[in-house]
């Protein structure tokens, strides 16, 4: 279990840099981050050791932040496997907002950041393929 | 020279008894809507300045009484409605007789007469046809004066010069703004309006503009620009219209009563002095109005013209004795941007709306704070929400927005006040 922090940010020079410096002084280690732009405007994603404390941090310097369930899925990193889990979603009708993936080296395998809506209908997909959800803290 | 030559040099005894004639009528006529029926019950008009007793009649009265309460006629001889912008409020509808539509063709034809177009001319109208009257008016008024008339429309430039070219246009009807903005396009195709084509006059009006302004024009395109002037209440375009002096328009008093008054104290001002032009239809059938507040400012010029015609001028509009915008030509109030805008849940009171100029031409920005009732972290719904706001504010005031998404707290804080619509267009000329 995790969460997606949302951050709404004007287009501009030096507003990605507001937000780290908030979380810098809050302690708070980022793991992942992504930036989508749609040209004035965009929204930044990161997932982060301590969600809640930076929810509450950047709030308090006004920004615009949306906090989302993100579930991550391990499978083993050899090819199809990612097709096999996107099928099995759309098997299901589970439309996913956002996913995207890393590797965890010392298990072999790879972790898949998927952000959804159908909860918990993709938990009980997930369970039922026997497809193990890790937690942050194991692999971090 | 004239179009009607007895009547636009009528003596001014001779005119004030055709006037009060015609008040009769009007009044006669107006008691038949449900509006004027109680007011002018007892209404006795002996001269001319007995109308000085009687009510002013404002927009706030039209849109109370929307959408029949000031039909003079029985709906049946009605053939055409115009209206205001938007369907917020209750627009102003006025309705037209086959009667009225053609003496406004007639008052059209003489304006356009009067700045030397004629029957071989040939009359490209670049205005918004439609709910709004200044395409349609000088589309009848053209056609009634026997020129070829080419319903362009507003947009697409290369499309407008594409005509002007093809068809020798000589006459135009044109926004301003557009105007300027329409050299740009003959620059980028590498045209002079001066050699490539065979434009002689510009009607301009439907927004205010400064005499520069109209200058600018004139020299960009080596013609002649005539102001015109209008509103949707009286008829349309035509009301005063600029002779060859260029030197104030003619407000044709056979057709209008026209007083200034304070628009603060309603009191009547003396010819020359600045106030608010009110009205009163002298030939209207479907919908006569009395003592119309038009909101415009603006003062009489009295001295005789050097054309020879005797109907007095009012020198070009100062601006507006209400909040109404001009946008594009198109008439907005704050309001209904306001109330559109305020609609979609979630905006509240974050949102700044800013009226400027882009490229010559009126623009509408509107800038929303995003907080968390209209985030869920999605770019996906941010930008729907922003097209969602578009089309409905083109729906409204018929202008396409920008709309602009802000972080919080980067919009300056309202200092309770009620409006969030800021002009900022005057700044710029200033």
């Amino acid at each position: 279990m995790a969460d997606h922090l949302s951050i709404f940010l004007e287009n501009k020079p030096g507003k990605l840099e507001k937000v780290t410096h908030v979380l810098a002084d809050a302690n708070i280690n980022i793991h992942f981050i992504s930036v989508a732009s749609l040209g004035e405007f965009g929204v930044i994603k990161t997932i982060v050791d301590k969600p809640d404390i930076a929810h509450k941090a950047l709030k308090e310097h006004h920004f615009t932040v949306s906090q989302k369930k993100i579930l991550i899925a391990a499978i083993d990193d050899r090819p199809g496997n990612l097709h096999e889990l996107l099928a099995l979603f759309s098997e299901n009708d589970i439309n996913i907002e956002d996913c995207y993936g890393f590797p965890i080296k010392e298990q072999g395998k790879v972790g898949i950041v998927i952000e959804a809506d159908a909860y918990p209908k993709i938990e009980t997909v997930l369970a039922s393929h026997h497809i193990h959800c890790i937690d942050l803290n194991e692999i971090t | 020279m004239f179009w009607e030559k007895e009547i636009e040099t009528i003596s001014s005894s001779d005119l004030k008894k055709l006037q009060l004639i015609k008040l009769h009528h009007t009044i006669e006529k107006a008691k038949k809507s449900d509006y004027y029926k109680k007011i002018l019950k007892k209404t006795k008009i002996s001269t001319l300045k007995d109308i000085e007793s009687l009510p002013f009649t404002s927009k706030q009265d039209l849109r109370d009484h929307f959408p029949y309460g000031l039909l003079a006629e029985d709906l049946t001889e009605s053939v055409r409605l115009h209206s205001s912008s938007g369907t917020t409020g209750n627009p102003t509808v006025v309705f037209h007789t086959k009667e009225d539509i053609e003496l406004w063709a007639d008052l059209v034809a003489r304006c356009m007469y009067m700045t030397g177009v004629r029957k071989h001319d040939v009359f490209q109208n670049t205005m918004g046809y439609g709910l709004f009257t200044g395409g349609l008016g000088f589309h009848y008024g053209a056609e009634k004066l026997g020129m070829l008339t080419i319903p362009v429309g507003p947009g697409n430039s290369k499309r407008q010069i594409w005509f002007m070219q093809q068809f020798s246009t000589t006459a135009v009807h044109i926004l301003p703004s557009y105007a300027i903005h329409l050299y740009s396009s003959f620059q980028e195709l590498s045209l002079d309006p001066k050699k490539d084509t065979r434009l002689k006059t510009a009607f301009i009006g439907a927004e205010p503009h400064t005499n520069a302004l109209r200058v600018q024009i004139e020299n960009l395109y080596g013609i002649k620009a005539y102001n015109s002037y209008g509103l949707s209440e009286m008829c349309g375009p035509g009301v005063a219209f600029e002779c060859p002096q260029q030197n104030g328009m003619h407000i044709w008093e056979d057709h209008f009563y026209v007083e200034i008054i304070d628009p603060k104290t309603g009191q009547i001002l003396p010819d020359g002095e600045e106030g608010e032009l009110v009205l009163t239809t002298l030939k209207r059938s479907a919908m006569p109005l009395i003592r119309y507040r038009t909101r415009d400012l603006t003062r009489i010029i009295n001295e005789p013209c050097l054309c020879g015609r005797t109907h007095r001028r009012i020198e070009r509009i100062k601006g507006r004795s209400d909040d109404m915008l001009i946008i594009n030509g198109v008439n907005i109030f704050p309001m209904q941007i306001e109330q559109t805008v305020m609609q979609f849940p979630g905006v509240g009171n974050n949102y700044r709306i800013e009226i400027l100029k882009e490229n010559h031409m009126d623009r509408i920005n509107v800038l929303i704070e995003v907080h968390e009732e209209i985030f869920n972290g999605t770019l996906s719904k941010l930008d729907q929400l922003k097209n969602q706001i578009i089309e409905a504010l083109k729906s409204e005031c018929g202008v396409t927005p920008k709309v602009k998404l802000v972080e919080p707290e980067s919009l300056p804080i309202n200092e309770g006040k009620a409006v969030r619509v800021f002009d900022m267009r005057r700044n710029e000329e200033e």
